[in-house]
């Protein structure tokens, strides 16, 4: 092992401002992940030319891969920097930011189209009517439990959404998680009386159609989510859903 | 929100349908009837591109009804292209490698299509002697052995996509949902793209080699045609 870590990074002074790579080195230690190594290089933000530079900037939040702030691309590939080790990296550690959302500074992105289409997609459960919903607790069938579980554990992350093909700031898809969270909250007993708005939300343009099935998204979630199980499911159910529109009137 | 039926969706099931019906089914056909070439220039001449034109008896409109289904399924393909990045050089998975060759495959299908319907189809009624002996023109073009490469390029291209396709459409309607199924009609799929290129190949070899002369033995039953005691009458002649 060197005695130093390196570092190469895409920079970018603003949203406006074209990118730039720039170099640092830091003594090495044991055990670094890439958010502890950006802390140090915070406190010293000097880079490989002896320059005093401003300090890189970055999300992060949890700490422990669970917020999905921090993802970006290390050495090409989209994951969390908090849950990235140093000493499992192969040198200069390449960062840039993720490239399907914008820049906002450096390594922070800004995920809103996430956000938005979770919003577009009902992603949520209804706790309010002009009716009792919730009388009781609802009974869940373990099993159902089980495998929505795994889609519960979805951090907005986007590392699916930067793998995807189809996913780009110039196409209108919506992107493999919140077609997760859609057939998540389809399978839920209350979350299920949304089921043909959500449908419909993902039906038009942009929506389940404009997945071209490359399959990316489920290979690089780092919390093994299954979307494109939930990708087949909803195939089925907008087919479904299509005869029921054009039949069920 | 919509709360009724979408335009795209539609669209885009109608595009898939398209490439099933008629487009692919309409492949295989062509496939297993031209694969018949190596049983010589009358056999193809008087029952493939004659039986087809009998069996058909509304010939004009099948066709027309092909050439639309193959522009529609084609060209709104290519507003799909459109919104496409790939990224195989930084993602190496299979899926992903299948996503982009659906992609380039389109492109060298469809091109060909145009190249193969002008010089098959379209000289049949441009020029008599083609119309006559189809069987001759078709051996006279494969003399040159680059027009029997972009035979092979056009014929894996568009066996490639049809059979990739129905994997994917049995994702997209909803058929094959979960990774078990998915990998079962994935090796489905792999199947039907090695016999119906095995079948591509077998017809451009057919050209090349045809049976020639009185001595073969058992080729009736090779085809199980009823015809095929007309075929021995033609070949006495
Ligand atoms: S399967 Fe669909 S959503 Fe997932 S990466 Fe491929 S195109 Fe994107
Ligand atoms: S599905 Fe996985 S990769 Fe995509 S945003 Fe959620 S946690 Fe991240
Ligand atoms: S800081 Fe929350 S996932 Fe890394």
């Amino acid at each position: 092992m060197s005695s130093e870590i390196k570092f190469k990074i895409k920079r970018q002074d603003g949203p406006n401002n074209s990118p730039y790579w720039e170099e640092f080195a830091m003594p090495y230690a044991p055990s670094h992940n890439v958010v502890s190594a950006l802390m140090y290089l915070r406190e010293h933000p000097i880079n490989t030319r002896g320059e005093r530079v401003r300090p890189v900037v970055w999300d992060c939040n949890c700490m422990e891969e669970v917020c999905g702030a921090c993802t970006m691309l290390i050495n090409g590939v989209p994951k969390q920097s908090c849950a990235a080790l140093v000493d499992d990296l192969a040198q200069p550690i390449v960062l840039e930011p993720l490239t399907k959302f914008p820049v906002v500074r450096d390594l922070q992105v800004d995920r809103s189209r996430m956000f938005d289409a979770l919003r577009m997609t009902k992603a949520w459960v209804p706790i309010d009517g002009t009716y009792d919903i919730h009388v009781h607790a609802p009974i869940i069938d373990p099993k159902v439990q089980q495998e929505r579980y795994e889609f519960s554990r979805c951090m907005t992350c986007g590392c699916c959404m930067e793998a995807c093909p189809q996913y780009h700031p110039d196409s209108a898809f919506v992107g493999p998680a919140p077609l997760g969270q859609v057939y998540l909250h389809n399978a839920h007993p209350t979350g299920r009386f949304f089921r043909d708005d959500r449908l419909h939300s993902i039906m038009g343009e942009g929506g389940l159609t404009d997945c071209g099935n490359a399959q990316n998204c489920v290979q690089v979630c780092p919390k093994n989510i299954p979307l494109t199980t939930a990708i087949g499911g909803l195939g089925r159910q907008t087919t479904m859903q299509m005869f029921k529109d054009i039949f069920m009137k | 929100m919509a709360d009724s039926l979408n335009a795209h969706f539609l669209t885009r099931k109608i595009h898939s349908l398209l490439g099933l019906v008629p487009v692919g089914a309409f492949l295989v056909f062509h496939l297993w009837e031209n694969s018949q070439a190596r049983f010589g220039a009358e056999h193809f001449n008087e029952h493939v591109v004659e039986g087809i034109a009998v069996a058909l008896n509304y010939k004009v409109i099948v066709e027309l009804t092909l050439a639309c289904a193959i522009l529609a399924h084609g060209i709104y393909g290519l507003v799909i292209w459109w919104q496409s990045k790939p990224n195989i050089t930084q993602y190496h998975y299979g899926a992903n490698y299948r996503y982009y060759l659906q992609r380039v495959t389109s492109l060298t299908t469809f091109a060909f299509i145009i190249w193969h319907v002008y010089h098959t189809r379209i000289m049949v009624e441009l020029d008599e002697e083609v119309a006559r002996d189809l069987f001759t023109h078709m051996q006279r073009l494969y003399a040159d052995p680059w027009i029997i490469v972009l035979y092979v390029i056009g014929i894996v291209g568009a066996t490639f996509h049809l059979a990739n396709g129905l994997w994917l459409a049995g994702i997209t309607w909803g058929v094959t949902t979960h990774p078990r199924a998915q990998r079962i009609s994935a090796a489905a799929c792999g199947a039907v793209f090695l016999l119906l290129t095995t079948i591509g190949f077998h017809s451009i070899y057919g050209f090349k080699y045809p049976y020639e002369g009185e001595d073969q033995p058992g080729h009736a039953d090779v085809i199980g045609d009823p015809t095929a005691s007309d075929l021995d009458q033609h070949r006495s002649t």
